[in-house]
């Protein structure tokens, strides 16, 4: 991390060594979409769509065309920014991915920015009172949540604060710009449920290589220095014990802003896994094969910002140009 | 708890911004809150549709004549109107004092507009092709009479033209204002003579219509889609909520006034609450379970009619409605003011005479595979109990479980043993049998391909005397149990809760919810 | 070799238990899993169903041992699938490295940066709802984080000095590669398949949810919480049964991958 050109040209050669997994990833997604039975003209016309009306439908929406032209013309677009517009709907792909993208990434960065924070909390304390009570607590409740599916927290959190308390709203959305109070109200539950499938696996991360840190020499240097506990955590065990939980957080932020589908179903938030879903059932493939594109995206920027991180963490790790 | 001052700060502060941004004398504006299962994919009636495209647009757009509740066809916009003697000419006369949402007087002119753009394959109409020539009847000719009158040409007589004018999923052959479209004939947006009229739209979130102050209504009740349409609240918003359990959950927290199309299970919960009210109909939906007749195995008749003997229907109904929906063995709905005696029959199940029929069929025991989806929980229930019940008679049955998309896809090709199927509501018989009689070379999608049932089809369709088609309905009755191209088990249950506070709401067995006329107390 | 730890015996007992219910199931269950009785819907859990019966009349306990057999035996299917392949393609990548390991890995990173249920999703609406395409979608959806942990166990191993001591000695390196790095790699692949059951678990009953899961009329714990759902109000044992399934034998996947881990690397040891 010593020169800036060394980052630059850094992210620029890993964002350049992405394209090819983007390739792929949009060659899959529009082999995979098309070879799935039925199409949305289908979809479109219902029970009541005659062969007549399905042909001048499917070729209304350009679908009689080969395949291969069909790809082509896309990923042209694609790459000049342009992802095409709904079939079902007209709209705009990149305009509707990215007013999902905000759903979801409001509800998943929170979250998962929470259930950092518990776990950072939770394993440093944990390793430090290894094999004691809290130890022996912050472990079961963290593997306890490790295996408690993710709908059916929801369900439950659903049924107790929001139709029996009446605490909290059980469905729609208010964006936080539009209304700040009224838009925290609804995202209070689902963050609440990733928080709590989520932080079990990073606890536990955290703990064991607070362990292993904990062990090492050092810190025992640094306790028969004097330093007190907190200080020692903190200053000593928490940079050194970060970075395997960090690249945890990386993969569940990577696989998480490309929709968390379970969640926003459950609570029927207007996210983009859902948007995926339901645009993966009525066929429109336009959207999902953005969609899927900006969820590949957003996989390999978020990987590539956790290992920018690395070096802050551990000067040890250096940035190779 | 934290979670709860905040929620509680939060409204106290949303009630004192919302008190800041009124006028002081301004009556607060009613708001009536319904939801949509999916968002609506367009506001061009009759064009880019579906269920709930044509359901919202029924509030916004209305055509010459349209269903009454007894799924007979009335007068609309069209205050009355003459048919030739030949059959083939119809003029109509236009209610004086209708006005457009922009304040346009309807005249024959935009009749005639809205008609031609209709025709114009261009358009795309849902309906183009029956009133062209490959249709049942060509319109040959448009024009305006006078200002108030207009005449519309077929060549030759079509007993079901005003049937088709009026139906939902045409988008009830909507007269709209020429400003509807742009300059290039691009759609814009619907200017209609409706109760409501669109006020934004937000794109998988919401849809809103405002009462439009210029309504003028047929006068008398209400009447399917013909009378009575006041607008009852100033604004009408139509959620997209797709989850049905958090639909519910919505409605029980008070964030929706109406909820449709609840499903028995739910029903049979809501059914116990206080603040809500529950309005049941035996609906228009056909619940069956179709059969490629052209299989080898399903092929002998005999077969079909030993699977259809293994069903206990009453028993069926009970489970997969919650006991809301009506058994039924016929194609014509329950409701429909064409099913008669002849109809209402269910035979009871009789497990030996199927086996007994099976066996001389020279069925072994060979596996059949049911076709069947997640999407819609009658179809699948109704698929489980179909397997468990024909086991009873050493059928096999095996499921074999798709998305609706790739359902419709076999339904659509015939590629398919069997198949667990709901038709949407078609209001008049004819339509429903078209629906599952014709030729499968040319469309595969028709299940019964028999000469006789298609004669019998044609000529319910030939006349418009009440009597001489219920004799052609229940001789394709007979012939259809008979036959067994596919069971029909029962009509699934149109059920609606809303909220104690809503008044005026009436549900309508032939079709989805309409909210005119609905107030809040 | 270290003892087992306390929670690495109740793993074992939980995964014991599961495993005898699976066979137990082979060979009975109170009442066939498939059997409607229309006319006792929704009794609740009594002498007669001791779980209680479900909108059909069909007996939970029976369903949820049935749901065992499925379930586990797509898990165990599914986790067969995905480390085989993804040692293979692991092994290979990470001993040929050169030109097969880019290539390989470059798929790997495209599969991997694909929402892995939503691969599944598509893969289950290609080829149809049953057992078969669950464990093929789900293996494709795990395989990439198995061929990554592989490639990073043998690149590791395959540095240490006995390696390079078998090659001196004239051994081939395909039977360098077999002799040595598959058992030194073979504990963390154990663990990997222990913690990827419980995945695929979780995976399947959130396929279920999402309404394409294991085809009925037979049963997975997943797809009885998903028709349980309706019901959660009036009936709330018909979600009760599979959920505590699922949750109980995930927690013994866990625990259990986590005593494997403690037996064959002690450093993280409780």
């Amino acid at each position: 991390m010593s020169a800036r050109p060394g980052v630059v040209g850094y992210v620029a050669k890993r964002v350049a060594g992405a394209l090819p997994t983007l390739l792929i990833v949009a060659v899959l997604v529009f082999g995979l979409i098309r070879m799935i039975p039925g199409d949305p003209a289908q979809v479109m016309l219902g029970d009541a769509g005659d062969p007549q009306a399905v042909a001048a439908l499917r070729t209304e929406m350009g679908l009689d065309r080969p395949l291969p032209l069909q790809f082509a013309a896309w990923l042209g677009h694609a790459l000049r920014g342009d992802l095409g517009v709904s079939i079902a709907t007209g709209e705009p792909v990149l305009p509707l991915i990215l007013q999902r993208f905000q759903v979801t990434a409001s509800i998943v960065v929170s979250a998962i920015a929470l259930a950092t924070l518990i776990a950072v909390v939770g394993g440093l304390l944990a390793a430090w009172r290894h094999r004691r009570g809290l130890d022996q607590a912050v472990v079961g409740v963290a593997t306890l949540a490790m295996a408690v599916p993710s709908f059916w927290l929801g369900l439950m959190l659903l049924l107790v604060f929001g139709v029996k308390l009446q605490w909290l709203p059980v469905v729609g959305y208010v964006p936080l710009t539009e209304h700040l109070g009224a838009g925290l109200a609804y995202l209070v539950l689902p963050v609440a449920t990733l928080v709590i499938v989520e932080s079990g696996v990073l606890i536990r991360m955290m703990r064991t290589s607070a362990l292993d840190v904990l062990r090492l020499e050092y810190v025992t240097h640094a306790r028969a220095k004097g330093l007190s506990e907190a200080r020692v955590l903190l200053r000593h065990v928490l940079p050194n014990a970060f970075a395997p939980t960090l690249t945890l957080v990386g993969l569940a932020l990577g696989h998480l802003l490309g929709g968390a589908a379970v969640i926003e179903t459950v609570f029927t938030l207007p996210g983009l896994g859902r948007l995926v879903v339901d645009s993966i059932l009525a066929r429109d493939y336009p959207v999902v094969q953005g969609c899927l594109l900006f969820a590949a995206l957003a996989y390999v920027l978020v990987n590539l910002a956790v290992d920018l991180c690395y070096p802050l963490l551990d000067p040890r790790v250096t940035v190779e140009g | 708890m934290p979670d709860r001052r905040g929620g509680r700060r939060s409204a106290i502060l949303g009630a004192a911004l919302a008190l800041l941004a009124l006028p002081p004398a301004a009556r607060a504006e009613t708001l009536l809150r319904a939801r949509l299962n999916a968002d609506i994919l367009s506001t061009n009636p009759g064009v880019r549709r579906d269920e709930n495209t044509d359901m919202v647009l029924q509030h916004v757009v209305e055509g010459l004549v349209a269903y009454r509740e007894d799924t007979s066809v009335g007068p609309l916009l069209a205050e009355r109107w003459e048919t030739s003697p030949d059959g083939r000419t119809y003029t109509f006369h236009l209610r004086p004092g209708v006005s457009f949402h922009n304040g346009a007087p309807l005249t024959s002119a935009e009749v005639v507009w809205s008609l031609r753009r209709y025709l114009d394959p261009k358009t795309h109409w849902r309906c183009g092709r029956e009133l062209s020539g490959g249709g049942y009847a060509r319109v040959v000719g448009v024009e305006a009479v006078d200002t108030q009158t207009v005449r519309v040409v077929l060549d030759k007589p079509f007993a079901g033209f005003l049937a088709t004018l009026a139906r939902v999923d045409c988008g009830g052959t909507a007269i709209l204002h020429p400003s509807s479209v742009g300059p290039d004939g691009a759609w814009r947006a619907p200017v209609g003579t409706g109760p409501f009229r669109i006020a934004g739209w937000k794109h998988n979130q919401y849809l809103d219509l405002v009462r439009f102050a210029g309504y003028r209504a047929l006068p008398g009740p209400r009447d399917g889609h013909t009378g009575g349409k006041a607008a009852r609240v100033d604004r009408l918003r139509f959620l997209v909520i797709p989850d049905p359990v958090a639909a519910e959950a919505a409605l029980l927290r008070g964030d929706l006034d109406v909820l449709d199309n609840v499903t028995p299970i739910d029903a049979r919960q809501l059914r116990k609450r206080r603040d809500l009210r529950l309005d049941v109909r035996a609906g228009f939906d056909v619940f069956a379970i179709l059969f490629e007749t052209r299989d080898p195995l399903l092929r002998d008749p005999r077969l079909r009619q030993a699977i259809a003997l293994t069903l206990d229907v009453p028993g069926l109904t009970r489970a997969v409605t919650a006991g809301m929906g009506r058994p039924n063995r016929s194609v014509v709905p329950v409701s429909s003011p064409f099913h008669d005696a002849a109809q209402a029959q269910v035979p009871p199940p009789n497990l030996a005479e199927a086996r007994r029929l099976a066996q001389a069929a020279g069925y072994r025991g060979q596996p059949i595979t049911l076709i069947t989806n997640h999407r819609y929980p009658a179809m699948f229930d109704g698929a489980v109990l179909v397997q468990a019940m024909a086991m009873q008679a050493g059928i096999t049955i095996r499921l074999e479980t798709l998305d609706w998309a790739a359902e419709l896809d076999r339904y659509n090709t015939g590629r398919y043993q069997a198949m667990s199927f709901t038709y949407s509501a078609r209001m008049d018989p004819s339509l429903g049998y078209d629906a599952l009689t014709g030729d499968k070379a040319a469309d595969p999608r028709k299940v019964w391909d028999d000469p006789q049932a298609r004669a019998l089809l044609a000529r319910s369709r030939a006349t418009a005397d009440p009597a001489e088609r219920q004799a052609a309905f229940d001789q394709l009755h007979a012939l259809f149990l008979r036959d067994v191209p596919a069971i029909v088990v029962f009509n699934p249950p149109r059920i609606a809760a809303v909220a104690a506070n809503v008044t005026g709401y009436q549900g309508w067995a032939a079709g989805p919810q309409r909210l005119w006329g609905v107030g809040l107390r | 070799m270290r003892r087992l730890s306390l929670s690495g015996w109740i793993g074992v007992a939980l995964i014991g238990l599961l495993l005898a219910t699976v066979l137990v199931s082979l060979a009975w269950t109170p009442f066939n899993p498939l059997a409607i009785d229309l006319d006792h819907t929704f009794a609740p859990p009594s002498a007669r169903h001791w779980l209680g019966s479900d909108e059909f009349g069909r007996d939970v306990l029976s369903r949820a041992m049935a749901g065992a057999r499925i379930s586990v035996g797509i898990a165990l299917a599914t986790v067969a699938a995905a480390v085989s392949a993804g040692v293979v393609l692991g092994t290979a990548a990470g001993f040929l490295r050169g030109p097969v390991d880019r290539v390989l890995m470059t798929f790997n990173d495209a599969l991997l940066a694909f929402p892995g249920m939503l691969l599944a999703l598509g893969v289950i609406a290609v080829f149809g709802a049953g057992a078969g395409s669950m464990v093929g979608a789900l293996a494709v959806a795990y395989l990439p984080s198995v061929v990554r942990v592989v490639r990073g166990a043998v690149l590791s191993i395959r540095e240490r000095e006995y390696i390079e001591a078998s090659r001196v000695m004239g051994n081939s390196e395909a039977w360098s590669m077999w002799r040595h790095v598959a058992p030194n790699a073979s504990p963390q692949i154990a663990v990997l398949a222990a913690s990827l059951f419980g995945w695929v678990l979780l995976s399947e009953s959130a396929l279920s949810f999402l309404g394409v899961g294991v085809p009925a009329p037979a049963p997975s714990w997943g797809n009885m919480l998903a028709s349980a759902r309706p019901y959660l109000d009036t009936a709330a044992w018909l979600a009760i049964a599979p959920g505590a399934c699922i949750v109980a034998t995930l927690l013994g996947a866990n625990l259990l991958s986590d005593a494997l881990r403690d037996r064959f690397d002690p450093r993280g040891a409780p």
